[in-house]
């Protein structure tokens, strides 16, 4: 109990109290509350009022673990065999590591007088414990460590690994043995620098030598046994035991520990046979195994090289087996763009499905995906534009665009396709094309065509969903499109607005002053921005029926107030309008072309008459192309019974006709509905208006010409910045600053190369020809 | 060879083989100029300047005539003004003669 200040404190007596106390925790023993208690205030009574307190109280202390220790010592060598002196090691050894926690508490004076007074006199002397505040703590080990563990530590390492090998073998064993025994390597390591440095240099050594000494043999027997599929379910299997193992035994609290036993594991399961392992890989991609990927998968993505060699094998895979698909259905999807689109989907997502299943959605497999999707979407066996313009003869490009676009235009036109599908299924195949056009590398086609597809749309008013249109230019202009055609696209659309307001004032305006007001009301006005528009053709020169001729000053008079210094261009290619046919069989509306109404108006004043060619030219005021590609819509319109003209010209080709051939209107004509000929109906014979009027060599040359200038504005962009460049690298920069509208080929690149040093743009370095200099102006 | 013989009197307006009932008709605009592109930035006249295309505001940009009737982008010139009030084609004194509206 507590004792007076100023009585005399005698170190023996005091410490013949302690020492009961302390006894009794080695030797674990109760010790009660007051005895604990009282511990601490014995040794601050002895620090405090013994000369050379510490150092006597260590000094006694140290005697009595190391008696204690000692003992401890001789019960666990009273065991000679392996295995039960591991038993008893490990239970002295639980036993002394619970005294190791409690022991030093009571004690803790000692550790803090020692370091506030800088008292050397108290220290033991090694380096360690005039820097440690753990001075009672690292004795107590330090003497286990001498009197106990480095005598037997080598028996026991090996005595744990057998135990190890044994439940690798399939028995249970008392785990706590092994996990003692790493637990003293930890605890004992003596280096301050490197707490880990014995247990690294001993137990963990150990634990992955007789890892590998345990599978070599074993892995390539079992192979032998049952083949490479089977082993390759052992090997991953094994591979997570161990890792399962490995968190048991080994100290994972440094994160290269757990590399090593992987890196250990994966030499000895999965690199000693990758060759073999690999060769698996194609066929299973082929047989779509996705099981056995996600095994293949998860071993060879532990190698450090082996993942290139499956990626390989993907990227094969998906394009032979796209380019088979799309060859087999070659006939039927070449047609029919809804098909060509399917069949590239339905390919994207069963190669999609297996990177998710089987590898996880690994980005490197995407890359490989979209590698390979790419070169499916881009060849050009099955589908190819052919080029005739000189600077690109013979070039090809797949038409995957145009089919696109085609696809587009049916899902966004009054269409028998897009009046089946509910709104929502229109927005997830437009989201479907935007993901395949991705892959497209010639996005300038498919922005014609889409331009092309949408005027007429929008001439013709028969797009389906205005919002729907805004919504896709939109998603252009976010999947990086070409910029100035997506502009154009929505000043299209803008266009279109503008327009309903025009027509509305247009028809105010004329409403006091015009005798012919009914006419009036039954003309819609589309004046468009011929920047946006396209300036289409120079002048599209037809003779309208009168009524339409004389209306056509009154139009110009009033757009005139509206703006200034605008002129107008009629295109009347891209007009239509309604009539009504009266034939003996019935009255029927035609909604057809301008062109086709100013033929069909001659007959008007002659109804029965039969007239030449020669006189339709007269007439119509037409360019033969124009009137020969107008007459067949009349007399040879594709699926329908009765045509609106006859001719004397067989079989029909704008080859054979003559200005002598001769054309009357068919008097039998009526719309038939059901097999059955109609008194009234309608007939669409607009087909797809003037728009694509254009051959396509020309078209072709056009999108040649737009390419050579984007090729030769792109290389003096690039050279302005870099004032001198490599050839190889100018091909790379201009590739990436293109990519998004077309590919630009080599051939193409180096002849603007050389024409804009023939401009004087740029020149070849005099020390290398490969190298260009830019030339200021 | 001989076109058949018309019809001995012409049918009167209502009874006409074909009636107009509509007529969608199309025109293309663009500014009344001798010179499609704007000398001064090098855009052709119906795209917007390049300011503006940057800018994105095509809509509001819009063609000035001088009495010399050169036409350039309005923004264009009236930047060039603030420098040199002279015609960058002719060096005649600028003076607007109309703005495209």
């Amino acid at each position: 109990m507590l004792q007076p200040h100023n009585q005399y404190v005698s170190f023996e007596n005091e410490w013949r109290q302690a020492l009961l106390v302390v006894r009794n925790l080695l030797n674990q023993r109760n010790v009660s509350k007051f005895e604990w208690q009282d511990l601490f205030v014995i040794n601050n009574r002895i620090t405090s009022w013994v000369d050379d307190g510490c150092k006597k109280l260590m000094n006694e202390l140290e005697k009595e673990v190391n008696s204690h220790v000692t003992n401890a010592g001789k019960r666990i060598h009273n065991y000679n065999d392996d295995e039960s002196l591991l038993h008893s090691y490990i239970t002295e050894w639980t036993n002394y590591s619970v005294q190791v926690r409690h022991l030093p508490m009571p004690f803790s004076f000692v550790e803090r007088t020692n370091n506030s007074h800088k008292f050397n006199g108290c220290n033991r002397p090694t380096a360690r414990s005039q820097e440690s505040p753990n001075l009672v703590r690292n004795t107590m080990l330090e003497i286990w460590n001498h009197v106990v563990f480095t005598k037997i530590s080598d028996r026991l390492l090996n005595v744990a690994m057998n135990l190890v090998e044994r439940e690798r073998n399939g028995e249970s064993i008392d785990t706590k043995l092994i996990v003692g025994i790493r637990e003293s390597f930890v605890e004992l390591n003596t280096d301050v620098e490197n707490p880990l440095a014995l247990y690294v240099a001993h137990f963990e050594q150990h634990y992955l030598e007789s890892l590998e000494r345990f599978y070599k043999s074993r892995t390539s027997e079992f192979l032998e046994k049952n083949g490479i599929l089977a082993y390759m379910a052992f090997a991953d299997e094994k591979l997570t035991e161990e890792e399962n193992r490995a968190k048991k035994y080994l100290d994972f609290s440094k994160p290269e520990s757990n590399e090593k036993l992987i890196e250990k594991c994966v030499k000895v399961l999965v690199i000693e046979y990758e060759d073999q392992l690999l060769a698996e890989s194609p066929p299973l991609i082929r047989n779509y195994e996705i099981p056995r990927l996600k095994m293949l998968y998860r071993l060879i993505d532990k190698t450090p090289n082996g993942i290139q060699s499956m990626l390989n094998n993907l990227f094969e895979h998906i394009k032979i087996e796209g380019l088979n698909a799309m060859r087999q259905n070659a006939e039927i999807i070449t047609s029919d763009s809804e098909k060509f689109v399917e069949q590239l989907l339905e390919m994207y997502t069963k190669f999609s499905g297996l990177i998710k299943d089987a590898f996880l959605n690994d980005a490197r497999f995407l890359t490989i995906r979209d590698k390979a999707f790419q070169e499916v979407v881009n060849n050009t066996d099955v589908f190819k534009i052919e080029f005739q313009n000189k600077s690109m003869k013979g070039s090809v490009e797949s038409r995957c665009p145009e089919l696109l676009a085609t696809y587009c235009d049916i899902l966004l036109r009054k269409s028998n396709v897009s009046k089946k599908l509910s709104s929502e299924e229109i927005d997830e195949k437009l989201n479907n094309v935007l993901l395949v056009l991705k892959y497209v590398q010639n996005k300038d086609i498919f922005m014609r065509y889409h331009k092309t597809h949408l005027s007429r749309r929008l001439i013709l008013e028969m797009s389906a969903d205005q919002e729907k249109e805004e919504n896709l230019v939109n998603r252009f202009r976010e999947a990086g499109m070409p910029a100035d055609y997506v502009n154009k696209l929505f000043r299209m659309l803008q266009d279109i607005e503008i327009n309903k307001d025009l027509n509305s004032t247009f028809k105010k305006s004329v409403s006091g002053v015009n005798n012919n007001r009914n006419f009036t009301d039954s003309v819609t006005l589309k004046i468009l921005n011929t920047g946006a528009w396209g300036r289409g053709k120079e002048r599209a020169h037809v003779s309208l029926p009168r009524e339409l001729e004389d209306f056509i000053p009154e139009v110009e008079e009033f757009y005139k107030k509206q703006h200034t210094g605008r002129k107008l261009n009629w295109t009347h290619n891209l007009s239509s309008g309604t009539i009504v046919f009266a034939t003996k069989m019935g009255k029927y509306e035609l909604e057809v072309t301008t062109y086709q109404m100013s033929v069909l108006f001659c007959w008007n004043e002659r109804p029965n008459a039969k007239i030449s060619y020669e006189t339709l030219k007269l007439a119509t005021e037409l360019t033969e192309t124009d009137l020969n590609r107008t007459l067949v819509t009349l007399v040879a319109f594709p699926k329908i019974k009765h045509q609106i003209l006859l001719t004397d010209c067989a079989p029909v080709n704008p080859k054979n006709f003559t200005d002598s051939t001769l054309f009357w209107i068919n008097q039998d004509f009526s719309v038939v509905k059901n097999d059955k000929a109609q008194v009234r109906g309608k007939m669409n014979l607009i087909g797809r208006l003037h728009l694509t009027a254009e051959q396509d060599e020309q078209e072709h040359d056009e999108i040649i010409q737009l390419r050579v200038f984007r090729i030769q504005e792109a290389i003096v962009k690039i050279m302005k910045m870099r004032k001198q460049i490599h050839t190889a690298q100018l091909q790379t920069e201009l590739v990436e600053m293109l990519k998004h509208m077309f590919l630009p080929s080599r051939k193409l690149i180096k002849e603007q190369i050389e024409w804009l040093i023939e401009q004087k743009y740029l020149k070849r370095s005099d020390d290398d020809i490969n190298t260009f200099i830019y030339i200021r102006h | 060879m001989n076109e058949s013989s018309p019809s001995k009197s012409p049918p009167k307006s209502e009874n006409k083989l074909f009636t107009l009932k509509k007529w969608n008709a199309v025109a293309m605009w663009a500014w009344d100029v001798e010179c499609d592109t704007c000398a001064i930035c090098r855009v052709h006249l119906m795209e917007a300047c390049l300011r503006c295309q940057s800018d994105s505001k095509a809509e509001d940009c819009v063609v000035v005539w001088g009495e010399c009737n050169h036409s350039f982008h309005n923004c264009c010139m009236s930047l060039w003004v603030k420098q040199n009030n002279r015609c960058p084609l002719c060096q005649q004194d600028w003076t607007v003669q109309r703005i495209g509206q």
